[in-house]
């Protein structure tokens, strides 16, 4: 009996913003650390040299300081390292969901393997993940570091949607097609996702995701002149802590606007922070940045970027644009997940507006067929509490079934067929 | 990172998370594995906020190794040494596991530092536990007391099934280490870090450091170790241990580094693997770049397209809900 599928596999979820990793059949991630790397290039920045004679080039590197290469911090200790010391560069491996430095992708899954989880890559199978719409290449090239450099013994990459479909495993019956609407820090996708496969077509994807909710929020503070309260190089921070703490979604903008007029004591709420440098407490106050921020989902036209459409008319479209024969399905379970929607009410007003355009689509097709009346469709927007780490979670359910580790890729499958094998990823009888 | 740190990152955390929120408990069930095997769980409920239990499973021990009370010899004791009153052995130890016991973290000290140097140091368990019987005999050596096997062939357990050997004596102890491999080029890579190893002990300013030997076959210490305890594909690797290096705090370095001296290798190992990747990487571009110099110029034009293998990327469907 292969011991490594005695063992609890190791689930990382590798996003634009925030890694999460943990061991399969935990509830929570036990790291989230921004994907970030911080790297000490000084002894790179040699002559190149044309010739790879051996010796001479190792000394260099030899003299340029002995474990060069390892110097190097991930999470917030690469974002503390490199604040404080100038001889670190700060690099983000994944962008826009596509890792573009497989060296400082590489270094960042060393870490979080030897120093994070502390556990031996030998003995455990991987759950890694990947976001939809990635080439099949990128794939090859995850599965040549996880099986050549990590000498791991079984490996599946999964798409993230489809495992935040699967987080919904526990609170109802597992329905493996709906619309996922991932909103991470980097990036925002709708997805649909049919009988555990990814409309790939149907895909749609917004520029607006948290971060920008926290840009705006730090630009809403500094017009309203909170700014010289706070330390400058904290203001991104602090916008971002404050987005956490007090913001969420409100139903209409103008009454929101009125209730805050009215009633300030009640909605305006302060926050208090202690200056890095001096040690002295300061404390501004958060006002209609409460509502405001969230509101960019739905009002973009707020945050002035050149994008209008707002976050329903997005997924509606994405239906829209899906198999004709799916649409009623994918109306009837429209998963959130990611972080930025964890604001409160965010799905309750997402499945009003939803359900608004649909309803005037219907009745408008019914004031033209004059005597058919449509069959009621169910909007449903679905939300649980462990959204934040919805991709994570279902990773660590998925990796529980005992189908997984026949669906993963082996070692030895990599070394009889190459990396090519990692191309495809079935959807596994587990995940029904 | 050039060592593995000796405490458990995640433990750590869950510790100093609870104490700072010491009432405000919330349900906690984590189970994790660790390098080498070594299991943990984790259980806290709202009721208790300030209780914690924590099971650790070891290794299973090779043959030549005996348990006594499924615990390495000393380790009651070392636990009851280094924590004190804040942890309460639970005996018997839960389902599957070699050790429970329980934390109280109300029993922690008051003052700050104190209190991060005990969750550390709780952190830490894995090191005290499996690390007794070898911290027994070199605090032995730091005294400079008779041991009472002297000259004689310990086995300690390193892995599962498998172990390392001291040999104490009055002025010294010799650790050998046959190191196995599953992986044939992780054999090779690690045949001559270790061989490395011995050279660079020889460099000046490492005076200080144990005497580091490799050799392919067993050395003479090892005559009475049991058979199947002899074969190792990557080499038998012996230091000697003198009392200068167990002085004081060096005592835990040396015992955690020796504990897990396979661990670290083949973390190194690791390392090397990925920077030879860096370098493959870089080389593979270059010669990218050649081929493409070496294209005929069929639109000069084009000349944005300097990547002829361009990986596929999504910028063209980013932001594509127009």
């Amino acid at each position: 009996m292969d011991p490594s599928t005695s063992r609890p596999a190791v689930v990382i979820d590798n996003g634009t913003g925030y890694t999460k990793m943990g061991f399969a059949g935990n509830v929570e991630p036990f790291f989230n650390v921004p994907t970030v790397v911080a790297l000490n290039d000084s002894f790179l920045s040699q002559p190149a040299r044309n010739s790879l004679k051996g010796s001479t080039s190792w000394l260099t590197q030899h003299s340029a300081g002995v474990m060069a290469d390892l110097d190097f911090h991930i999470g917030e200790d690469a974002m503390s390292k490199s604040r404080s010391s100038g001889i670190y560069n700060l690099t983000h491996p994944i962008k826009h969901g596509q890792v573009e430095n497989w060296d400082a992708m590489e270094r960042f899954w060393q870490q979080c393997i030897y120093n994070y989880l502390r556990c031996d890559p030998e003995d455990h199978y991987f759950l890694l993940t990947e976001s939809p719409l990635t080439a099949p290449e990128s794939r090859e090239y995850t599965g040549e570091i996880m099986f050549e450099t990590f000498n791991v013994p079984g490996l599946y990459i999964a798409v993230q949607p489809v495992l935040a479909l699967a987080a919904g495993y526990t609170t109802n019956k597992c329905e493996m097609t709906g619309v996922v609407v991932d909103v991470g820090d980097g990036a925002t996708h709708v997805v649909p996702v049919a009988e555990g496969y990814v409309i790939g077509s149907s895909i749609k994807s917004i520029s607006i995701s948290g971060k920008d909710v926290t840009f705006f929020i730090q630009q809403l503070m500094r017009e309203r002149g909170e700014h010289i309260n706070i330390p400058p190089e904290d203001s991104l921070e602090v916008a971002r802590k404050v987005k956490e703490t007090f913001c969420y979604t409100c139903a209409d903008i103008v009454k929101e606007f009125n209730k805050h007029d009215k009633e300030p004591a009640k909605y305006i709420k302060k926050w208090k922070g202690i200056k890095p440098k001096t040690g002295a407490p300061y404390s501004c106050d958060v006002g209609y940045e409460r509502f405001l921020g969230p509101e960019v989902f739905f009002n973009p036209e707020i945050y002035n970027k050149g994008f209008k459409t707002p976050l329903p008319s997005v997924i509606d479209k994405c239906i829209q644009s899906a198999p004709i024969d799916t649409r009623r399905a994918l109306y009837k379970n429209i998963v959130l997940s990611g972080g930025s929607t964890a604001f409160k009410d965010f799905h309750r007003r997402l499945q009003r507006e939803v359900k608004k355009i649909v309803g005037a689509r219907v009745n408008a097709s019914e004031a033209k067929f004059n005597n058919l009346k449509a069959q009621p469709v169910e909007v449903n927007v679905v939300s649980h509490p462990i959204q934040k780490h919805a991709v994570w979670f279902g990773g660590s359910v998925l990796a529980s079934t005992q189908e997984f580790f026949a669906a993963c890729h082996t070692k030895a499958e990599y070394e009889e067929y190459g990396a090519s094998i990692c191309r495809t990823n079935p959807v596994f009888k587990g995940m029904y | 990172m050039i060592l593995l740190q000796a405490h458990s990152r995640y433990l750590l955390q869950i510790l100093q998370n609870r104490v700072q929120n010491l009432d405000k408990g919330v349900e906690l069930d984590c189970h994790w594995v660790e390098f080498d095997d070594v299991r943990y769980h984790i259980q806290a409920s709202i009721k208790t906020p300030n209780l914690l239990h924590l099971s650790v499973s070891l290794p299973t021990p090779p043959p030549e190794i005996d348990f006594s009370g499924g615990l390495p010899l000393g380790a009651i004791e070392a636990l009851k040494t280094a924590y004190g009153s804040v942890v309460h052995i639970l005996d018997p130890p839960k389902d599957g596991f070699n050790l429970t016991v329980k934390l109280n973290l109300v029993k922690l000290p008051n003052l700050e530092e104190m209190k991060q140097n005990l969750l550390v140091k709780i952190a830490s368990v894995r090191e005290v536990v499996m690390g007794a019987p070898l911290r027994v005999i070199l605090k032995r050596l730091a005294s400079r007391s008779v041991p009472p096997n002297a000259a004689e062939l310990v086995p300690l357990l390193h892995r599962p099934n498998e172990s390392f050997f001291i040999v104490p004596q009055l002025e010294k102890v010799t650790v050998v280490f046959p190191m196995r491999f599953n992986d044939s080029i992780d054999t090779v890579l690690a045949t001559s870090f270790l061989q490395e190893f011995v050279e660079a002990r020889r460099t000046a300013g490492l005076n200080n450091a144990p005497a580091c030997l490799w050799s392919s076959t067993p050395p003479n210490e090892l005559k009475e170790a049991p058979q199947q305890a002899l074969s190792a594909n990557a080499g038998f690797v012996s230091f000697v241990i003198s009392t200068r290096h167990v002085e004081g705090k060096k005592l835990e370095k040396t015992v955690w580094s020796l504990s897990t001296f396979h661990a670290y290798v083949n973390y190194h190992v690791k390392c090397s693997e990925g920077f030879m990747h860096t370098r493959m990487r870089r080389r593979v571009e270059s010669l990218i770049q050649a081929l493409d110099r070496a294209k005929l110029d069929e639109n000069t034009a084009t000349a944005a397209q300097s990547k002829s293998f361009k990986r596929l990327t999504i910028e063209e469907s980013r932001g594509n809900s127009h």
